[in-house]
């Protein structure tokens, strides 16, 4: 859809007046001679908005992470202090341990039931039934991500949450515990939180691809004898592959990001066991006014975010070759 | 369990439909077992659902009634527990709603204007100014929290509006902008040709030609939007002090704190917050949908 789009051309890099040369080339272009000056007024609004609250606090975010900064008060420069004192830092250590666990969950546990899903709601031969089940699938997404944490940690709640009655009632008093209070649960009770993950963005990119599959695959599979199970390991994973790449890298960078939910629900507690990079560097900078340090964990977060991107985008690229190579 | 038992067979399939359960290897995949899957799909349903029923059930009970009959309904159904949690939700409600309205509105004002012109005109620059914005997709928005922070103290715009639109547009400008750019290149060059050769001026271009045809993108990005402002929660929470202008996210785990055991309200409270959402996603999923999956390289087509 967007190949077609395509021819916009770059000729200007080649002379002030390419855009003729644009033109000849069939490429979408309106005001050729029109005053640009009249253009980069248009773009300054926006360039003006994103300079102060994009470019400028990433910038220096990256320059204080040199320097005991310490807002409205002199800011020594300190160099790579801060960096040693991240390397020193136990908890910032705990924390990417955490986020391991996180990220091992959520490209395993929290791909297979939406996978399973999307495989079930494909198999159904009635489309008034898919269109039905897709639905209910993803209608938790319409529900805002506070709400369903707040309920999640209700259903933890030690005395009244759910888990526990429902424990009780099925007289298995002796597993009703504390669950995010326990240093051994709290990580575990964290990740099952929207259960079983199928109203995400993993379960409409499967879903899609394998509705794109055409149906003459999967008849020529049906009359080579292939099962429901050899089709989708031969046929359904192969034809995913690309996106469950890109996926992976989206799981990447998301994952570094989590925190919110570790906020509301356990505080990052107890004992550090669902601490994440996020809640350490908010916790270093508010509760610990360690301005410059928080900056350097940041700028650590920033960097690391860089790298992966950097990594999807020449996947992408490559990928988007071997498309074109076809 | 038998797959045949009640299997609906559309007279379209190309396989001649089985008599009963004689040969189920005959077609492999085919009837795996409709109502199998039906089942296993109505569990996960029912596993996804959960939370949410529980929810809107005891937003409807009393603090007796949630003792007595924490499983099951009970009647009567406890309405004023909405009044209450209403009373208490309003403020954020009214903050969240007046913050998307203006980071909607300020959005669109900049990404259209820059979309137009990143798709229509070359100029000097172009790609390289393109780039620039393309490239703040890979900044992540935590990253930058604790400057953007400082800076709005220095500014004195904490516990203000402002600072909580203000971000949101400089966040939402940057997919905006790629979006509209997409989305205005695929306007056939003839409507524009056509327009200049009746006189019309880039202006009106602008507005008489590509904004009208640019409500479907409009929309996509209003809705991803409302989103955000209801899912962004670290932002508030550390730039708002004052209770009436915390957004939902954060306004809610207060909320929460205030009614620890008043289980009816606090359930209320939780669906009302629910419910603009629920709305916008009821009509709008489709942009949705499509939003997302024409994101992703070779999910959408």
């Amino acid at each position: 859809m967007t190949e077609v789009v395509r021819p916009v051309a770059r000729p200007w890099r080649r002379s002030s007046s390419g855009s003729n040369r644009a033109r000849n080339r069939g490429s979408s272009r309106v005001g050729r001679r029109s005053s640009p000056w009249l253009i980069y007024l248009g773009l300054l609004p926006t360039f003006a908005v994103l300079a102060v609250l994009q470019y400028y606090p990433a910038i220096s975010g990256v320059v204080h992470s040199f320097f005991d900064w310490r807002p409205g008060f002199s800011s020594p420069f300190v160099g790579l202090e801060n960096y040693r004192t991240m390397f020193a830092d136990d908890i910032w250590w705990r924390s990417f341990r955490n986020l391991g666990v996180i990220f091992a969950a959520s490209v395993t546990l929290m791909w297979l039931f939406p996978f399973v899903a999307a495989e079930l709601v494909i198999s159904l031969r009635s489309e008034r039934l898919q269109f039905l089940f897709r639905t209910l699938l993803i209608a938790p997404l319409a529900f805002p991500g506070v709400v369903t944490t707040l309920v999640w940690s209700f259903i933890y709640d030690p005395n009244n949450g759910v888990l526990n009655r429902a424990l009780r009632a099925a007289g298995l008093e002796a597993l009703a515990q504390n669950w995010v209070g326990d240093p051994r649960t709290a990580l575990g009770a964290l990740l099952m939180i929207g259960f079983p993950w199928i109203a995400s963005l993993p379960f409409l990119v499967f879903l899609t691809t394998l509705q794109n599959i055409p149906n003459e695959v999967f008849e020529a599979a049906a009359l080579d004898g292939a099962s429901r199970l050899r089709r989708v390991f031969a046929i359904d994973l192969p034809l995913l592959t690309s996106q469950i790449r890109l996926l992976f890298f989206l799981a990447t960078i998301s994952v570094l990001q989590y925190g919110f939910a570790a906020y509301l629900v356990t505080g990052g507690g107890p004992d550090n066991a669902t601490q994440v990079p996020v809640l350490r560097m908010i916790g270093v900078a508010f509760q610990g006014s360690d301005w410059g340090y928080a900056t350097t964990l940041s700028t650590a977060l920033f960097v690391i975010t860089l790298v992966l991107s950097g990594v999807v985008m020449a996947i992408r690229k490559r990928e988007a070759r071997d498309v074109r190579s076809h | 369990m038998s797959a045949a038992t009640s299997v609906p067979v559309r007279t379209t399939d190309l396989v001649p439909d089985q008599p009963a359960a004689e040969h189920q290897e005959a077609t492999p995949r085919r009837r795996p077992g409709q109502l199998l899957v039906v089942l296993a799909l109505s569990v996960l349903v029912l596993a996804g659902l959960f939370p949410y029923l529980f929810m809107i059930m005891t937003s409807l009970k009393s603090n007796e009634q949630f003792t007595a009959s924490y499983w099951m309904p009970s009647w009567p159904l406890e309405f004023g527990n909405y009044a209450v949690a209403w009373q208490q939700i309003q403020p954020y409600f009214v903050t969240s709603v007046v913050v998307a309205t203006l980071s909607i509105v300020g959005t669109i004002a900049l990404a259209s204007v820059s979309g137009f012109l990143f798709a229509r005109y070359s100029f000097y620059g172009r790609n390289f100014l393109f780039g620039m914005i393309a490239a703040l997709m890979m900044v992540p928005n935590i990253s930058s929290l604790i400057p953007l922070f400082v800076l709005m103290r220095d500014l004195h715009l904490l516990n203000t509006l402002p600072v909580l639109v203000l971000p949101q547009i400089a966040g939402s400008v940057v997919l905006a902008t790629i979006l509209m750019r997409t989305f205005v290149q695929q306007i056939p060059q003839e409507l524009f040709d056509a327009a200049q050769v009746d006189g019309a001026g880039g202006f009106r271009l602008f507005v008489s030609i590509m904004l009208p045809l640019s409500l479907p993108v409009i929309g996509t990005v209003a809705l991803f939007t409302v989103i955000s402002v209801w899912g962004e929660f670290f932002w508030p929470l550390l730039v708002i002090t004052d209770d009436s202008l915390r957004t939902i996210p954060v306004g809610l785990s207060f909320f929460q704190g205030q009614n620890a055991t008043n289980w009816g309200p606090l359930f209320a409270g939780y669906t009302l917050a629910s419910v603009p959402l629920l709305l916008v996603f009821t009509f709008l999923s489709k942009w949705f949908l499509a939003g997302v999956q024409g994101g992703l390289p070779g999910t959408g087509k």
